[in-house]
């Protein structure tokens, strides 16, 4: 790099600086909200920290709510959808990265065109798919959703990861009598890790944060998911926005800190998949 | 002959599932939109919704929603990406802290700005009317001048880091020897820019706004959330539209008829899009 003058640097760190405080401001405001006290939350003008904090907000969401319920049922729905997808992805990746068949690039664009339609434009019929599979209102129904808004993305992803790998390597375990399958589980899957873990996270954080499907799907509260259960919060307490607040930063945790830590595997798996296509 | 038959075999799990909830549910979309509830055929559902004024309305709206995010997204999105590029004391930190906005729940991002915008005790007309910017508190979410423009303002703080993250792999890309010759010719930073980094990155330029266009045809859930496509449906946009009048009011046809005519809509958008963007002429 070129030395930069004084200027240079002051600019960088400045819009730096900026750039944190826009990203995370919307956050730091979200905690300090969450451990106020209602009178203090509607005091004019706000005040920016808490006279006496407090943790009322939490409780109220951990043992007066629905959350803890909709908590465990976005994890079984998240992890349900995100396994599924995730070994469909797989098998499907393989064989587009691996084999030549008829009508490949047809199944190829079909399943892409999966990411283009207008998620608007299937709720309707899906909707009617699942009342008449008897599927509304199940684990069962959302793990199915789910999988198929994530396995497009994740197929696209996890081929590139595929194609990476030397052949000669699985040729010479087919020559050794391996099968095809054990060929993909022993040689190519541990080889792939990084695609593996991108395709994971990203599968997760789509259905863990997923609004509309939900809304109209889960109406149940046996099966609604926590981003329901912060729209519900909000209307069903109005004026509690301590409440909101602390559901809010309880929903944030686990995608922020998945994300963080697989955060240089996603990255690389994502932007693989888009440059290399 | 055996190989072919492999490789189906590998896909064909994933070709089932999604024939059975995306080849379908479409068709069946196609069926009911031309079908009255009783199952005869009718055009009454097209004409319906075409004449509705709330259906030109809300496309309208969605297009001002989504060209006014994209080309926010795009400009911040990128110029992150060339801060993100330049080494500096904790750069790395910067770089994840960027992403949060975009992995955070939508519907968290929604109640955390509705709550930051509220009129009497939001911190934005607290901060905005402490430095004498305007001089009584807005109501940003109920005026229905300022409503959309606070909804791209917050899709774009939800999606510019998306941008970014994609820009910066391209710049990282860039074969540093460009640099070096373009220094050789006395180049400063705003000529690397122009020169070098933006016409590198074209590319993934283009296919991220291509994922714009598509995501932001498709969002929902920040409008949603918030105003429910009011005030005076100055924020209704057409998926919110489709969504209403087969939740909430219950007409499958109609939403089918409307969901068929959007998605030929959102086809020729993004074909238009892909043309323009492939063209040479289109730089």
């Amino acid at each position: 790099m070129m030395r930069r003058s004084l200027l240079g640097e002051l600019t960088i760190s400045i819009s730096a600086l900026v750039l944190i405080l826009v990203c995370l401001f919307p956050f730091a405001w979200m905690a300090l909200s969450s451990i106020k006290t209602l009178p203090e939350l509607y005091t004019i003008p706000p005040h920016w920290l808490p006279d006496a904090p407090t943790l009322g907000n939490y409780a109220t969401v951990l043992f007066n709510s629905n959350i803890p319920r909709y908590f465990l049922n976005s994890v079984i729905i998240s992890v349900g959808s995100t396994a599924l997808a995730l070994l469909l992805a797989v098998f499907a990746s393989y064989g587009f990265a691996r084999f030549n068949f008829r009508g490949k690039r047809l199944f190829q664009s079909f399943v892409l065109v999966g990411q283009l339609l207008p998620t608007a434009a299937i709720i309707v019929p899906l909707f009617i798919t699942l009342r008449y599979l008897g599927l509304v209102n199940t684990y069962w129904g959302l793990i199915l959703v789910y999988t198929i808004i994530t396995l497009p993305l994740s197929v696209w992803m996890l081929q590139s990861y595929f194609r990476a790998i030397p052949y000669e390597l699985e040729e010479a375990a087919i020559m050794d009598g391996t099968s095809r399958v054990g060929v993909l589980f022993r040689i190519v899957l541990p080889l792939s890790l990084p695609g593996i873990v991108a395709v994971v996270v990203y599968a997760f954080v789509t259905t863990w944060n997923e609004f509309i499907f939900a809304l109209c799907f889960a109406t149940d509260s046996t099966v609604k998911t926590l981003p329901i259960g912060l729209a519900e919060f909000s209307t069903e307490f109005n004026t509690d926005w301590g409440g909101v607040m602390a559901a809010s930063l309880v929903m944030t945790l686990p995608v922020a800190l998945l994300f963080l830590s697989m955060q240089r595997l996603f990255v690389g798996g994502l932007t693989a998949g888009a440059t290399k296509g | 002959m055996s190989r072919s038959y492999t490789g189906l075999v590998f896909i064909l799990p994933a070709i089932i599932v999604l024939a059975m909830l995306i080849a379908y549910p479409v068709i069946y979309t196609g069926y009911l939109s031309v079908t009255d509830p009783q199952g005869a055929l009718t055009t009454k559902n097209f004409v319906n919704v075409i004449r509705a004024p709330a259906s030109l309305q809300a496309f309208l709206n969605l297009i001002y929603f989504v060209g006014g995010s994209i080309v926010f997204q795009v400009v911040l999105g990128t110029a992150a990406a060339i801060l993100l590029n330049q080494s500096f004391y904790g750069r790395g930190i910067v770089r994840s802290i960027t992403l949060i906005p975009w992995v955070v729940p939508g519907i968290v991002a929604a109640t955390t700005w509705a709550w930051m915008f509220h009129t009497e005790f939001g911190i934005i007309n607290y901060m905005l009317t402490g430095a004498g910017a305007i001089p009584a508190p807005i109501g940003w979410l109920t005026n229905k001048d300022t409503v959309m423009p606070v909804m791209i303002a917050i899709n774009v703080w939800k999606l510019f880091p998306f941008v970014a993250v994609m820009v910066l792999a391209g710049l990282q890309s860039v074969p540093q020897e460009l640099y070096e010759a373009a220094r050789m010719d006395g180049a400063n930073f705003w000529n690397e820019v122009r020169d070098i980094m933006l016409p590198q990155v074209r590319p993934v330029i283009v296919s991220v706004t291509l994922l714009l266009v598509i995501w932001g045809l498709n969002s929902i859930t920040l409008i949603y959330a918030i105003t429910r496509g009011g005030p005076a449906n100055k924020t209704l946009i057409t998926p919110i539209l489709i969504f209403r009048l087969a939740f909430e009011s219950f007409q499958f046809n109609q939403a089918a008829a409307l969901s068929v005519l959007f998605f030929i809509v959102a086809a020729i958008i993004v074909a238009i899009y892909l043309r323009v963007s492939r063209s040479p002429e289109g730089a």
